[in-house]
C-alpha cells in the first residue's frame, strides 16, 4: 500500500453469517462512495464470513460517513460492522529483507497449542504475518492444523528455527515444520 | 485381499519411516494386492502407500491412468517396491489432499519430472522416468513411506475449506 499524505485510511471489518452477495454488498457502498480497496482479507471461518479491508478516500471524509454508509447494509445483511481511522504511520509500506517461512503445526487438538507456539515464536524475534487454524479430525480423536506464515530474524535458518522449537514440539506431542517460501524475484 | 481402511492422521504409522522389503515373498503380495484393492475402493484414489493400511513397509500402488489429471501421460499401474527417486528435476506448485489427511488441502511443491528405481513384484528391477501429475503422485506416495505427509511440505496457507467428495 503506498503511502499518500492527503489519503485517509480506514480499517473495515465486517463479520457474519456467510451468504452470497456479502462482497458485493459491501463493495458497492465503497465504490459508491469513491473508496479504494487497498489492502484486504476475507475468508470464511465455519458458517461465518470475515472481512478485512483497508479502506482509503481522498479528502474530504469522515470515519462517520463511512460508517453511517455501510451500516444499513450490514445490517441487512445481519453482519457486525467497525470502522477504524488509521494513523498515517500505520499505513507506512512495510518492507523487510527477512526471509518468509511457513510454520506448520498439528497434531492431537488440546489447549495451547497457538499460545504456546505463537509465543514462543515471539520470544525468538519471529513476526506472524498471516495465521489459520483448523480443527479437523473425528469428535473422539480431534486434530488441530496451525500454518503460519512468518518473517524470520536476519541471521535465522529455517533449521535453526526449527530445532529451537524442538523442546516444545516435544512436550506438545505436536509436528513442527519451517520450510522457506521466499519469493523470488526474476 | 482386502480393501482395507485407510489410516488417518494422528495413526501414529503414519509418521514411521517404513523399512525396506527384503525379499519378495507371498506376504509382500499379499500386501500388494491389499494396497490394489483398497486403492480400487477409494473414491477415485490415483496411490496407496502401505503404512496407510497399516504396514510399515516400503511399497506402494500408483496408477493415475482414470484421472483427468493423469490420463494422457501415465505408465499404467505401478506396483513399487523399495521405491527411489534417482532423479528429479523442475518444480511446481500443485494443491493436494490425502485420504489419510482428510478436511485439508494445501499447496505443495514437487518435481515436475522423477525417475524412480523399484523392484516389481515379480522381482525385476525397473527404472521408469514419470512427469506431471504421476509424478507428483508418486512423490505424495513414496513421502509416506518415510513418514512424510503433505502437511509437512505445504507451501501456501490458503487452504481448502471443504472435504474433498473425492479425489478424482
Amino acid at each position: 500500500m503506498t503511502h499518500q499524505p492527503e489519503t485517509l485510511h480506514y480499517a473495515v471489518s465486517v463479520v457474519g453469517k456467510d451468504r452470497t452477495g456479502i462482497v458485493a454488498g459491501i463493495a458497492e457502498v465503497l465504490f459508491r462512495l469513491g473508496c479504494n480497496i487497498a489492502d484486504s482479507s476475507c475468508s470464511m471461518l465455519a458458517g461465518e464470513f470475515a472481512m478485512i479491508l483497508i479502506v482509503s478516500h481522498p479528502r474530504p471524509f469522515s470515519k462517520s460517513k463511512l460508517h453511517d454508509e455501510l451500516k444499513p447494509v450490514c445490517d441487512n445483511m445481519g453482519m457486525s460492522l467497525a470502522v477504524r481511522t488509521l494513523h498515517v504511520d500505520e499505513v507506512a509500506r512495510q518492507e523487510t529483507s527477512d526471509e518468509i517461512c511457513i510454520i506448520s503445526v498439528y497434531g492431537a487438538d488440546q489447549p495451547g497449542i497457538v499460545y504456546r507456539v505463537t509465543r514462543e515464536l515471539a520470544a525468538l524475534g519471529v513476526n506472524i504475518m498471516d495465521l489459520n487454524t483448523k480443527l479437523i479430525g473425528t469428535p473422539e480423536e480431534p486434530v488441530y492444523v496451525m500454518m503460519l506464515e512468518a518473517a524470520i530474524p536476519e541471521g535465522q535458518t529455517p533449521e535453526g528455527l526449527e530445532a529451537l522449537l524442538g523442546d516444545l514440539k516435544k512436550e506438545l506431542n505436536v509436528e513442527i515444520g519451517v520450510r522457506i517460501v521466499t519469493p523470488v524475484a526474476f | 485381499m482386502a480393501n482395507l481402511p485407510i489410516l488417518r492422521y494422528p495413526h501414529p504409522v503414519l509418521k514411521k519411516v517404513c523399512h525396506r522389503v527384503e525379499s519378495i515373498d507371498t506376504t509382500i503380495l499379499r500386501l500388494i494386492d491389499d494396497l490394489l484393492d483398497t486403492m480400487h475402493a477409494g473414491l477415485g484414489s490415483v496411490g496407496v502407500a502401505a503404512p496407510q493400511i497399516g504396514v510399515t513397509l516400503r511399497v506402494c500402488v500408483v496408477d493415475v491412468s482414470a484421472s483427468r489429471h493423469g490420463k494422457d501421460n501415465n505408465h499404467g499401474l505401478l506396483c513399487m517396491i523399495n521405491p527411489e527417486i534417482v532423479a528429479r528435476e523442475g518444480a511446481a506448485i500443485m494443491r493436494e489432499g490425502c485420504m489419510s489427511v482428510p478436511d485439508y488441502t494445501g499447496d505443495v511443491e514437487r518435481a515436475t519430472g522423477i525417475t524412480v528405481r523399484f523392484s516389481g513384484p515379480d522381482g525385476s528391477s525397473q527404472e521408469i522416468t514419470a512427469v506431471g501429475f504421476e509424478a507428483v503422485a508418486i512423490q505424495h506416495e513414496m513421502d509416506h513411506l518415510d513418514g512424510v505427509l503433505f502437511l509437512d511440505r505445504i507451501v501456501s496457507i490458503k487452504t481448502g475449506l471443504f472435504r474433498r467428495k473425492n479425489y478424482a
